[in-house]
């Protein structure tokens, strides 16, 4: 008394996804395009919408590790400190022998990366809530950028960052560049793997995850060290886009990237979402902040319109859907 | 005494989710009478409590007050109308000192404020009743469980209670503190005070109380004076009925070599737990609710931290530790709470039934889709769980979350299966599909370990039960010997000889 396969699993809908959160934050972005475009002279040119994809590239690449981390049912507060690191650290890193500057980010990188699993030994071993022990890793890591860096910008100049920062292959900003191979590596990660799985187990049940056998306390440590590789990575990219790292250029990045996470539908309690949404979440940030700049206001005018923005977009298409 | 009661239920019942729970019970509750309310866990006593505390609206008949029908009786007019219940579960707030706890909600006021000398005076003197000589000011987070139970009597009582109902009141307190509140009870009846008292201790039932209501399976199976009662004759009121043909044929299987053994086994409240789990047999583990039952599958699935003086699995020596070395060990756990702990609520079908793989699989290959359907499709043929697996498990009925919480270990065919109350909540229908599931898993040669609070199925399914009372084993008997009234009667530490007398 077999149901026939396609009763099973009915094929390939196109309303399912057009009813996505992804597809609806991308509709969402084109619609803002479209009516910027023509009231606003120049903001659809060419020139200026990569350069905001250039912009959203670096909260997009946050993004990735932060969408991983809400996804497995954590969060994670550091993010910006380890983008001051890794701008900050460069420099700092580089040895000599290391012509192409390759050196000195792979290291940085590993520290990043090294930073995150700690985070998430905190979370899974010493079961501290992820907000206090990313915090607190993060007040941490200002402290000893502050002892180190001070107040002085460090400058860096490398043929690997110049690259990031100034190159268009076919056209396109390295930093673009860079952002679709992450992407695609993320999207693989979460959607093909029995990794990815694991973390959508771990963050809509954690309970039910372990007694069905899923390593959780691993899980967790492997996310929050992805989302320091990431983290990291995005702040080599600021370092190429900015010539100089600084301490504090990181901040807007950690806001930036939950913003993202949560306008592209990930549900802030975890357990489900995808970063196919926080991609078009990560546009739709530095779209509004090109709108508000285009507004002649006072710099605070700017923060309270873009707050009010965000709450009302949120209101619109991401209201947390009653579960259970 | 032939007087109006207080409180009474004409005719109610009551279902949770399509699960009937209550049907058709009547009760009343007369004022200077001990009432007992007898019943197996999940026969309907603790809705039938909600009912006439107003805690819960009955879905047919109707609640009386003083002899009159109130339509929907609600917690505020319930305690108004001198009704008080003191729960099973404690509902003390920890960080308040005994007398806030006592006096709470119902504070002696003076403009506006809380008058906190009248409330110590009052409640010094309930405690006094109850024999609680502690200071009042003590935080009742740093009192013993027993005290702690006192406490919620004097709760009960600072409300000067018509009727007041005790859900298992001396299942944590001493013989010396259970004398005090038996004689407490009955100076509270000779008052006028109605109480309805329920416990599983049939001596203290014997003793105590002058009227018994019996529950089972939700319907009433007595409503008499206890005059003439023997303790037996409870017995036999609560198991009742038969089991019908709702239990595949009981046939043993031929394998019989032990996969399991751990001697002096202790973890959580287990203590010194011999063991011995054989392929191809049920093994029922009965008791009474929360004796260590779940403590002892999580504690066998390495979830629970323990020790044990000698443990072998499947051959290798130890305890598995850690729930990934159980599964490698050939375990598999269905929890009770499928919900909380089963389930991936908002996940589809298909996915849920994927997990454990998901955790075995190495982390960073591809996922095989085609596969993932195939083997989706066939455990849902199997299991008999129809239509599209790709909704979400949540859209289910209880009986069918059960079902994919077992499938989702079908894959990984594992020779132990632990089972822990697969059956609560489950339709009649599932319940008969899953019985004769766990027989052909059996007759596989598997060996499954089934906790179990539904008594019949202790002794119709299982090859062997193990009765469990406070964290030990206390009796194992085999299939035959094990009839309900033998599981029940070493449940509640009353040989059946004894409880005769």
């Amino acid at each position: 008394m077999s149901t026939p396969a396609t009763e099973r699993f009915p094929g390939f809908r196109i309303m399912n996804v057009l009813r996505s959160r992804a597809f609806l934050t991308v509709a969402i972005v084109a619609a803002v395009w479209v009516i910027a475009g023509l009231l606003k002279p120049g903001f659809g040119a060419y020139g200026h919408l990569r350069y905001l994809l250039e912009l959203a590239a670096v909260i997009g690449i946050v993004a990735i590790g932060q969408t991983l981390v809400v996804i497995a049912g954590g969060i994670d507060l550091s993010v910006g400190a380890i983008v001051t690191v890794s701008a900050v650290g460069v420099p700092l890193a580089s040895f000599a022998g290391d012509t192409s500057g390759i050196g000195a980010i792979a290291i940085v990188l590993a520290a990043a990366t090294g930073i995150g699993f700690l985070n998430g030994l905190g979370v899974a071993f010493l079961r501290v809530h992820p907000m206090i022990m990313t915090l607190a890793m993060a007040t941490f890591l200002q402290g000893v950028l502050i002892l180190i860096a001070g107040g002085t910008a460090i400058s860096a100049g490398s043929p690997v960052l110049s690259w990031l920062g100034n190159a268009r292959p076919i056209g396109i900003p390295a930093g673009v560049v860079l952002w679709i191979f992450a992407a695609a590596a993320a999207l693989l990660l979460m959607h093909t793997t029995p990794f990815g799985a694991r973390v959508y187990a771990l963050g809509a049940n954690p309970l039910a995850a372990a007694l069905s056998g899923i390593n959780t306390r691993a899980t967790t440590i492997a996310v929050y060290a992805i989302c320091g590789f990431f983290a990291g990575l995005a702040g080599v990219l600021v370092l190429g886009m900015n010539g100089q790292g600084y301490v504090g250029i990181g901040d807007p990045y950690l806001l930036a990237s939950i913003a993202a996470v949560v306008l592209g539908g990930t549900s802030i309690l975890g357990g489900s979402g995808t970063y196919a949404g926080t991609i078009p979440g990560a546009v739709l940030l530095v779209t509004i902040t090109a709108l508000i700049t285009v507004v002649n206001a006072s710099p605070g005018w700017r923060s309270i319109l873009f707050g009010s923005l965000i709450l009302v977009l949120l209101l619109f298409s991401g209201r947390e859907a009653a579960r259970r | 005494m032939t007087s109006v009661p207080i409180v009474a239920a004409r005719g109610v019942s009551k279902s949770f989710f399509g699960n009937r729970v209550l049907s058709d019970v009547s009760i009343a509750l007369a004022p200077g009478r001990i009432h007992a309310l007898l019943g197996e866990n999940g026969a309907g006593k603790s809705t039938l409590i909600n009912l006439l505390s107003g805690a819960l609206v009955p879905d047919s008949g109707s609640i009386e007050v003083d002899g009159r029908s109130v339509r929907s009786l609600t917690p505020s007019e319930a305690r108004r109308a001198g009704i008080a219940v003191v729960q099973q579960e404690l509902g003390l707030t920890s960080d308040l000192s005994v007398a806030e706890n006592i006096g709470l909600g119902a504070y002696p006021r003076r403009f506006g404020l809380i008058d906190y000398r009248r409330l110590a005076r009052r409640a010094r003197e309930v405690c006094d009743l109850v024999g609680l000589h502690e200071d009042l000011s003590t935080p009742v987070a740093g009192l013993p469980l027993g005290r702690r139970q006192l406490v919620e009597i004097a709760k009960a009582l600072f409300r000067e209670p018509r009727v007041l109902i005790l859900d298992e009141p001396t299942s944590s307190l001493s013989a010396h503190e259970a004398d005090t509140l038996t004689r407490l009870l009955r100076r509270l009846r000779d008052a006028g005070t109605a109480v309805l008292y329920i416990s599983h201790r049939l001596n203290e039932v014997m003793r105590l109380c002058d009227h018994v209501t019996v529950l089972k399976d939700g319907a009433l199976t007595a409503d008499r004076s206890l005059e003439g009662v023997d303790a037996s004759g409870l017995v036999r009121l609560m198991v009742g009925r038969d089991p019908g043909d709702l239990f595949p044929r009981w046939t043993p299987s031929d394998a019989r070599e032990t996969v399991v053994t751990v001697t002096g086994f202790s973890a959580g409240v287990l203590r010194d737990i011999d063991l011995e789990i054989r392929r191809g047999e049920i093994l029922g583990i009965g008791g009474l609710v929360g004796q260590g039952q779940e403590e002892l599958l999580l504690g066998l699935y390495g979830a629970l931290p323990g020790k044990a003086r000698k443990a072998a699995f499947n051959g290798v020596a130890g305890l598995p530790g850690s729930v990934m070395r159980a599964n490698a060990l050939g375990l598999a756990y269905v929890p009770a709470d499928r919900k909380r702990e089963g389930l991936h609520l908002t996940h589809t079908i298909a996915w849920n039934m994927m997990v454990p793989s998901f955790g075995r699989a190495r982390a960073l290959s591809f996922r095989r889709r085609a596969d993932e359907r195939a083997l989706a499709t066939a455990l849902a043929d199997r299991l008999d769980i129809k239509g599209d697996l790709t909704r979400q498990v949540q859209a289910l009925s209880g009986g069918n979350q059960q079902k994919v919480a077992l499938a989702k270990w079908m894959p990984s065919d594992p020779p132990i299966l632990l089972l822990n109350d697969p059956t609560r909540g489950v339709d009649v229908e599932t319940k008969r599909e899953i019985y004769v599931l766990l027989r052909s898993f059996a007759a596989e040669g598997r060996a499954v370990v089934l906790s179990s609070s539904d008594t019949p199925e202790l002794v119709h399914l299982c090859d062997r039960v193990a009765v469990m009372r406070e964290g030990r084993i206390v009796s194992t008997l085999a299939h035959g010997e094990a009839t309900e009234e033998a599981i029940v009667a070493a449940a509640m530490a009353a040989e059946p000889a004894r409880a005769a007398a």
